[in-house]
């Protein structure tokens, strides 16, 4: 059953990420990514992590593709559809080298079956105390800091997003 | 270990390399931009893959921390475009070559 679900979502992830690059229009392509970020959503469910899949529809769904979209509508790009297409020098290598990564990803990660030092979450331990309250214990503690450097970083990206798009008189 | 973790590794390499030919390939700023979003899910989602297969939480906290970079790049992004789109009547990343030699 988490095989046909897998394979479905995967599958659709796949296609909708293949349909924002090949779209014509850049808005066309927004809506596929939306898509593919609620298949992707669905994938974290079922490998049992149900907050990244919440934040994942909140913050990438919702927040980002709402900026893409605010962008995508203050900019008039429909003069850009008819421009030819060059190819490059850079992008056949570019393409080139993609390919000879892919072979090497899926042999590297996919030949053995790749096994680490086990953590201490078992799953007893998520059963008794809830996932969430888990996740937000060690959050709290061990990643206490790295929380904070990424509050930080959210509040420079705020000013400076601000500070580029005034207009200067 | 859990059973399907090869596919869910072989789902995060297609994703990674789909976003990463998208960001080649495509002049659109703002498409490119989409496509690094596209390799930052391949990329998470072997890191819950691991996560997972490993009893530990390390993954989802460097996935919450993605989730936190890519945001803040998406305002400081968009704004640039904005700006770019501002100063030069269009985003085609081919038409910008303020930093080449």
């Amino acid at each position: 059953m988490e095989l046909v679900f897998l394979l479905i979502c995967g599958g659709l992830a796949v296609i909708a990420s293949l349909l924002v690059i090949f779209a014509r229009s850049t808005l066309h392509s927004a809506l596929w990514m939306v898509l593919s970020f609620f298949m992707v959503a669905i994938i974290y469910v079922l490998l049992h992590a149900e907050f990244l899949a919440m934040l994942q529809v909140i913050v990438y769904a919702g927040a980002i593709m709402m900026f893409i979209i605010y962008a995508i509508m203050m900019l008039n790009l429909r003069q850009e559809r008819d421009a030819r297409v060059t190819v490059r020098i850079s992008k056949v290598v570019g393409i080139a080298a993609l390919i000879v990564l892919f072979l090497e990803l899926m042999l590297v990660g996919l030949g053995h079956s790749l096994t680490a030092m086990q953590g201490p979450i078992t799953e007893t331990l998520v059963a008794t105390h809830g996932r969430v309250a888990v996740i937000a214990n060690f959050l709290f503690a061990d990643y206490l800091l790295p929380f904070e450097v990424a509050s930080i970083l959210l509040t420079a990206g705020v000013v400076g997003a601000v500070v580029l798009s005034k207009r200067v008189k | 270990m859990i059973e399907n973790q090869s596919i869910y590794l072989a789902l995060s390499i297609v994703l990674f390399i789909i976003g990463a030919a998208g960001a080649i390939c495509r002049r659109n700023a703002i498409v490119v931009f989409m496509c690094i979003e596209i390799m930052l899910a391949g990329v998470s989602i072997a890191f819950v893959t691991f996560s997972r297969t490993n009893q530990s939480l390390d993954g989802i906290f460097m996935v919450l921390f993605i989730m936190a970079v890519a945001a803040a790049e998406a305002a400081v992004g968009l704004a640039i475009f904005v700006l770019m789109y501002r100063k030069h009547g269009s985003i085609d990343l081919d038409k910008f070559n303020l930093l080449k030699w």
